[in-house]
């Protein structure tokens, strides 16, 4: 099933994730289009910020031992500092405005400054939890649970309808505060409530979403609707449908690139300002067939596109059946090792086949579980370090993985595994990037080979080291079945 | 008493039936306005009756705005008295068009709407009855083949005359003009004096402009109000139009 019409399906694993950033795509827009108009969009920027340094300080207390350690509460307590910084922040920015000192500009940059140092300054005073902290801070929508998305979808919800009903004080507060007073008296609430919406749909996005993701969703729509339209309920209309075409497109462009969501879709949103000014020479109407073209295209060719995977051929199929098994080479930059409260691991001691400091690694289980799928296959899998100690891990370069073997006088065939992206920031899948191939090293032909690219559903996992195991059994059935 | 001669004054360039036994809808007793208890203006007395087309003549930062702002209830007084006769969302404002901010993307007809905002519930769409209205209201100003143009592709008449539409919108009993005819063409300022004269005469709408061009002002008024040096004179009408 091609990509697209995959991340569509309830059942898909990151269908949840793709409804969240449709939410975000959809609602942060028309927040986003006020602080535009208002020319406060510095605070989509700032606030975000102070959310981030509200997650961090908020984990350097729990490290301290001031706040409890919640285990799988953690994302609630980030929520709580993020909710609780924004709306300090908010209020306090609020203040200074009302005592009118100095450049509202200046307060924001500043404020912005400030937060950015002291997120880094939390991260620094708590290096125990620091790995969770910048993920939280990253905001990997993609590892959204259908809990988070029900809160999403409440909180997000109201931000809604309070949009759509206050739409006509927003307006009137926002361009011209003298009628507003004469028809509605003291504007502040509605200044005090469009504040408010916007605090809360960013504390809750930065924890959900990350600050990046949540600023770009908040002023790249609206900055892209901006020039193909002239009435107002027209631009809250089109920044919202742009905000979901940013979300759908560029959650289907990391899905299918493998390529990590939130720069992607700001990626996305920047190209559609591009093209919305393009578009801006053309008449309305030319422009949007031409935008519904555009769309057209893209869905087409993400519907054309079909991925053939095939499985390892039978040994007696290629006629060998000897095979090396190269040691998987690891490019990912981190260790992958299974958690120290790995069961197996103790019982690998005991039975005196590891050493007491031997850690077992995702490497390990990808080349034990091919190597007993291989034999399955009918081959004979030889260990390159059997022959010579020093064989190191071959790449997934044919060209080099045949030279280093040679040099080692291996002959036959081989099988080279590489992994290149490997993250369990949920325990209910991880985003793998890995290659196989089958290389025969008399001529360097690539018999198979096969790229492994996906989020890999780990549902029944309680912890990081099993969803660990319970991906390498997926992938290497994935390649054997 | 020289407040209450003031008082009369204004009176007395409408001199007619019209006003009498009506209260002020405005009416301003030894006020000070100002900022931050810094007077701008001081010893202010002034009434505007029901169909009175008033103008307020005096040099940029005299404190003409200061005057309208007081009067609209967005700037308190220092001292003094001010009272009004109805709402404040009887009064149809109508600010100079460059003071809007030209980053909004809003039809022409969108603007007008607004005036109609005090009256429609939050979770309603735009009544049908108010839909209407805007269409009448772009009639009476002349301009309804425009309604969907974008509110900043305009001329600068046609844009003063958008915003009165809006403040006709609200129903007003008086209207306050901040420099309407400023940056209008020829051709513009006739139609707009034109339709301010309407209003006075057909609907009994009091009308308080300004402006800095005193020869205007004194073409069309009934009566003149001058601030200069932080005080306000009466003057008598001198001419009026013609309906």
């Amino acid at each position: 099933m091609s990509t697209l019409l995959e991340i569509v399906q309830p059942s898909y694993l990151l269908f949840p994730a793709l409804l969240g950033t449709l939410i975000l795509g959809l609602v942060c827009p028309l927040v986003g289009s006020y602080l535009i108009l208002r020319r406060t969009v510095f605070l989509g920027l700032t606030l975000p910020q102070i959310a981030a340094a509200g997650v961090a300080f908020t984990f350097w207390l729990q490290q301290t031992g001031f706040l409890p350690q919640l285990g799988q509460g953690e994302r609630g307590i980030a929520m709580f500092g993020s909710l609780a910084f924004t709306f300090l922040g908010m209020g306090l920015l609020g203040y200074l405005e009302q005592r009118g000192k100095g450049l509202a500009e200046g307060r924001l940059a500043a404020a912005y400054a400030l937060a950015g140092g002291l997120t880094i300054l939390f991260m620094v005073f708590n290096p125990v939890g620091q790995v969770e902290v910048l993920n939280l801070l990253k905001g990997e929508v993609i590892a959204l649970s259908r809990g988070e998305l029900q809160l999403l979808a409440g909180v997000f919800g109201l931000v809604f309808v309070a949009m759509l009903m206050f739409r006509r004080e927003f307006l009137l507060t926002s361009f011209d505060r003298d009628l507003a007073f004469l028809l509605k008296g003291r504007q502040v609430i509605w200044d005090v409530l469009l504040y408010l919406l916007a605090g809360l749909i960013i504390a809750f996005g930065v924890i959900m979403a990350g600050p990046l993701l949540i600023f770009g969703f908040l002023v790249l729509p609206a900055l892209a609707a901006k020039p193909l339209v002239s009435r107002m309920s027209s631009f809250l209309t089109l920044s919202a449908v742009l905000g979901l075409v940013m979300a759908f497109f560029g959650f289907y462009s990391s899905v299918s690139l493998d390529l990590p969501l939130g720069p992607t879709d700001v990626t996305l949103g920047c190209c559609l300002i591009f093209l919305a000014y393009g578009l801006h020479r053309f008449s309305a109407k030319i422009g949007v067939a031409m935008l519904i073209l555009a769309s057209a295209v893209a869905l087409n060719s993400g519907c054309a596109r079909e991925i053939v995977a095939t499985t390892v051929p039978e040994a007696k199929v290629i006629r060998s059946e000897q095979v090396w098994l190269a040691k998987v080479k690891n490019s990912t930059a981190l260790p992958l090792f299974l958690p120290t409260n790995n069961p197996l691991r103790s019982l690998v001691e005991m039975a005196g086949k590891a050493p007491s400091d031997y850690r077992e690694s995702v490497m390990d289980l990808v080349r034990d579980g091919v190597r007993r799928e291989l034999e399955q296959k009918g081959y004979r899998v030889a260990l390159p370090e059997d022959m010579d100690a020093r064989f190191p891990p071959l790449s997934s370069d044919a060209g080099g993985a045949v030279r280093v073997a040679r040099e080692g006088k291996l002959s036959g065939l081989i099988f080279v595994s590489e992994i290149r992206r490997w993250e369990g920031t949920s325990q209910q899948f991880v985003r793998v990037l890995a290659d196989f191939k089958l290389v025969r090293l008399e001529d360097g032909a690539v018999l198979w080979d096969r790229r492994v690219q996906r989020a890999v559903s780990t549902p029944s996992a309680t912890n990081q080291g099993q969803a660990y195991m319970d991906a390498v059994r997926e992938i290497v059935r994935d390649l054997f079945a | 008493m020289k407040s209450d001669q003031d008082v009369d004054e204004i009176k007395l360039t409408r001199g007619r039936d019209l006003i009498e036994g009506s209260l002020p809808l405005v009416s301003l007793r030894d006020v000070n306005l100002g900022y931050d208890s810094a007077p701008v203006l001081q010893n202010v007395n002034l009434a505007i009756y029901p169909g009175s087309l008033v103008g307020l003549a005096g040099p940029n930062g005299s404190g003409k705005t200061t005057l309208f702002r007081s009067i609209l209830g967005l700037l308190p007084i220092l001292s003094g008295s001010l009272s009004r006769v109805c709402p404040l969302s009887n009064f149809g404002y109508v600010p100079q068009s460059a003071a809007l901010d030209s980053q909004f993307p809003l039809s022409a007809s969108e603007v007008v709407e607004m005036g109609a905002y005090g009256r429609v519930r939050s979770y309603q769409f735009t009544p049908k009855g108010e839909r209407e209205r805007i269409r009448e209201v772009l009639n009476q100003i002349g301009l309804p083949h425009l309604a969907g143009r974008s509110f900043f592709s305009l001329s600068g008449g046609q844009k003063q005359r958008m915003l009165i539409a809006r403040a006709l919108m609200v129903d007003p009993k008086i209207m306050i003009l901040d420099e309407p005819l400023s940056g209008v063409d020829e051709e513009s300022r006739k139609s707009i004096t034109d339709l301010l004269v309407q209003l006075t005469r057909e609907r009994n709408i009091a009308v308080f402009f300004s402006s800095h061009d005193l020869e205007m002002v004194q073409r069309v008024a009934d009566g003149i109000v001058r601030v200069d040096h932080g005080q306000i004179q009466l003057e008598e009408r001198k001419a009026r139009l013609q309906p």
